[in-house]
C-alpha cells in the first residue's frame, strides 16, 4: 500500500491514519495486520527489504497507540527511537572528501592536536579512533575539503541527550531529553518519533463522556487558506468533541498574570522567565535547576484554558491540540494540576479529520475567543509582547521592563546560562524551544511561508480588542491560575 | 518517591482521575508533599487490572475505593 516515493511524513501520517480508522471502527484487535497490509511485498519500496519495512511500520503502530516502540523496553519518554528505522549513520564525524588537494602546507595536520591525520597516496586521512572531533582540521583546510558528518539527530539536540549504542543505533538519554522534538524533525530516516494519545481520545469520545478540545494559538493557518477558528470548531465538533476553545484565551489570562508577576519581581529585584513552553521549562528543570525559582508560577495557557473549561463543565475531559510534542509530557507531569487530560498534535488532528471523513468549510464564519495578543503567543516574541501590552493596559510604563526574547533552544540555553551566573541585564526571559515559536513546532501540519500567509490573512480579521477587554467575557469563571 | 498513574482511556474510565485526586488528598493529609510526586503515564498495557498505579516498577491495581488502603500499604510503608 505504501508506494516507492513515500516520504517520512507520509509514512507517519498513513500509520496514524490506519490506526485511527481501526480505533474508530472498534477493530483495534486487527492492529497486528497493519504491517502486512501496508507493506504487501514482495518488492521493498523505501528500505532494504520488506521485513525491515514491516518492522518499522509495526514499531510506528505501537507508538500510534501510545506504547513504547519495542515491547521489551518500557521507556517513559514521549520522544522514542524507532530502532528498526535507525540507519546507524557513520560514526566518524570528520571525513576528508575529494576536495582534498594533498597540499603542501598540510594545515589540517598542523591544526590537529591529536596526531589523528596522516597523508595517504592522494589525500589526507583522519584516523577515527584517534580523532576527538574538535573540528580544528575542518576549519584549517583552505579547500573546505573536510566534511562535518555529525549525525543529524545529535546535531539537532540542544541538550546533548543523544548518543549511540555499540551498533551505532541512536539512544536517547531520558534524564537529559526535554521532549522538544527537534531530533524527530531532523532525522532523515524518520527513526525518532513521538507516542500518541490519539487512540485514547477516540475511545473516550466513543463512550459518550463529555470531551472538550482546546486548540493551541498556532492552529490558525495550519489547516489551509481560509480555515478559521469557526471552521475548526465545527470540524472538531463533528469528530465528537462537545466544543472547542482557543487556548489563546488562557494565553490572555497568562499575559495578565505574568505582567503582575513581573511588576512584583522587579520591585523585589528578582528575574523571571515565562512558563508556557514545556520544552523550555524542561530545559530549566533538567539543566538549570538552580534558577527554577525564576520560572513564572502562572501555569501554562494549556492548563489555564483546561481549568476554565473544567470550571464551566466540571465533568469535562480536556484534550489540548497543538504543534507541540513536549505538551504530551506536560500533560503527564501535571496530572495533579487540573490541566488538560490529554494532548494531541496538529498532525494527529489532521489524521482524525481524514479518518472520520470530515471536510473543513472555508465558508464558516470567523470566530474570535481571544485577543490578538493571546493568539500571538504562537510566535517568538509574542508572549512578552502580550505581557508588555498587559502592563500598559494596567496604566504602567512598559519601557521600565526589559525583555529578552529567546528564539529557539540555543538562545534559551545562552540566556539561562547568563541568568544562572547572575548577570542577566533583562528582567524577563521569554523562552521558546522552537525557532520562530510554536508556529514551527515539530508536530505542525505545515510550516513555512504558505502557513504564514494563511495565518496572517486569518489574523487580519481579528477585531482590535485588548487583553483585559477580552477577559471580561470570562470573568464569571472562577479558578486559580497558579501552580498548586 | 514517584507514584505513576496510568491515564490511558481504560484506566480513565475506571476512575484514574479520582484515584489521583484521592492520592493527592492523602499525600496532603499526611504532609508528604515534599516526599511524594505523582505523574501520569501512557497505557501500562494491563488494562484489565486498571486503574494501574506503578511504584518502583511494580504495578498495582487500585480503584477509587481502595486508594486509601493502597496508600497505607504501599506508600506510607515506603516513605517512612
Amino acid at each position: 500500500m505504501l508506494e516507492k516515493n513515500y516520504n517520512l511524513s507520509n509514512i507517519k501520517h498513513e500509520v496514524l491514519l490506519e490506526v485511527a480508522k481501526l480505533a474508530k471502527n472498534n477493530n483495534l484487535s486487527d492492529v497486528d495486520k497493519l504491517p502486512y497490509q501496508m507493506i504487501e511485498g514482495p518488492q521493498s519500496n523505501f528500505r532494504c527489504c520488506i521485513y525491515k519495512e514491516r518492522e518499522i511500520i509495526s514499531q510506528r503502530v505501537r507508538l500510534a497507540q501510545g506504547k513504547s516502540p519495542s515491547p521489551t523496553k518500557e521507556n517513559k519518554n514521549i520522544v522514542q527511537v524507532i530502532s528498526s528505522a535507525c540507519e546507524g549513520c557513520p560514526i566518524a564525524r570528520y571525513v576528508v572528501t575529494d576536495n582534498c588537494q594533498k597540499c603542501m602546507s598540510k594545515k589540517c595536520q598542523q591544526a590537529c592536536k591529536f596526531d589523528a591525520i596522516s597523508m595517504t597516496k592522494d589525500r589526507a586521512y583522519i584516523e577515527a579512533s584517534i580523532c576527538k572531533e574538535c573540528g580544528a582540521c575542518a576549519q584549517a583546510c583552505p579547500y573546505n575539503a573536510i566534511a562535518d558528518l555529525m549525525r543529524p539527530c545529535k546535531r539537532s539536540c540542544p541538550v546533548d541527550a543523544i548518543s549511540m549504542d555499540e551498533n551505532n543505533i541512536v539512544i536517547i538519554n531520558e534524564e537529559r531529553c526535554i521532549n522538544c522534538g527537534s531530533c524527530i524533525k531532523d532525522c532523515p530516516f524518520g527513526a525518532i518519533s513521538d507516542r500518541s494519545f490519539m487512540v485514547d481520545v477516540i475511545k473516550l469520545i466513543q463512550t459518550g463522556i463529555p470531551v472538550y478540545a482546546e486548540v493551541a494559538p498556532a492552529i490558525e493557518g495550519q489547516f489551509g487558506k481560509g480555515i478559521s477558528i469557526g471552521a475548526l470548531r465545527e470540524g472538531i465538533k463533528k469528530l465528537g468533541f462537545v466544543d472547542m476553545y482557543e487556548a489563546a484565551i488562557g494565553a490572555d489570562i497568562v499575559a495578565v498574570n505574568e505582567a503582575r508577576e513581573l511588576i512584583r519581581a522587579k520591585e523585589d529585584g528578582h528575574k523571571m522567565t515565562t512558563s508556557c513552553c514545556p520544552a523550555f521549562v524542561n530545559m530549566i528543570k533538567k539543566h538549570f535547576p538552580t534558577v527554577i525559582d525564576c520560572v513564572s508560577t502562572t501555569v501554562s495557557p494549556m492548563t489555564v484554558t483546561a481549568r476554565l473549561i473544567k470550571s464551566a463543565h466540571p465533568d469535562a475531559v480536556v484534550v489540548f491540540i497543538g504543534p507541540c510534542i513536549a505538551k504530551k509530557g506536560e500533560v503527564l507531569e501535571s496530572v495533579t494540576q487540573d490541566s488538560a487530560d490529554y494532548a494531541l498534535t496538529f498532525e494527529e488532528l489532521d489524521v482524525l479529520f481524514e479518518a472520520f471523513e470530515i471536510n473543513l468549510n472555508t465558508e464558516e464564519r470567523y470566530l474570535q475567543q481571544a485577543s490578538i495578543y493571546g493568539k500571538q503567543f504562537a510566535s517568538s516574541g509574542g508572549v512578552t509582547k502580550a505581557v508588555v501590552q498587559a502592563i500598559e493596559e494596567e496604566g504602567l510604563n512598559s519601557e521600565d521592563y526589559k525583555v529578552r526574547q529567546c528564539n529557539g533552544a540555543d538562545e534559551c540555553k545562552k540566556a539561562l546560562m547568563i541568568l544562572k551566573s547572575g548577570k542577566l541585564p533583562e528582567d524577563i526571559i521569554e523562552g521558546m524551544a522552537c525557532v520562530g515559536g510554536c508556529m514551527n513546532g515539530p508536530a505542525s501540519r505545515i510550516t513555512g511561508p504558505v502557513t504564514m500567509r494563511n495565518r496572517n490573512e486569518l489574523l487580519d480579521q481579528t477585531d482590535g480588542r485588548g487583553i483585559h477587554e477580552n477577559l471580561n467575557n470570562y470573568e464569571k469563571y472562577n479558578f486559580s491560575v497558579h501552580r498548586k | 518517591m514517584t507514584i505513576t498513574i496510568c491515564i490511558g482511556s481504560s484506566c480513565h474510565l475506571k476512575g484514574s482521575r479520582e484515584v489521583i485526586r484521592n492520592l493527592e488528598e492523602l499525600v496532603e493529609r499526611n504532609g508528604l508533599q515534599n516526599k511524594v510526586e505523582m505523574e501520569g503515564s501512557f497505557c501500562l498495557n494491563q488494562c484489565v487490572k486498571g486503574v494501574c498505579v506503578k511504584i518502583e516498577d511494580q504495578i498495582y491495581s487500585v480503584t477509587p475505593s481502595t486508594t486509601e488502603e493502597f496508600f497505607k500499604n504501599e506508600v506510607l510503608t515506603r516513605v517512612k
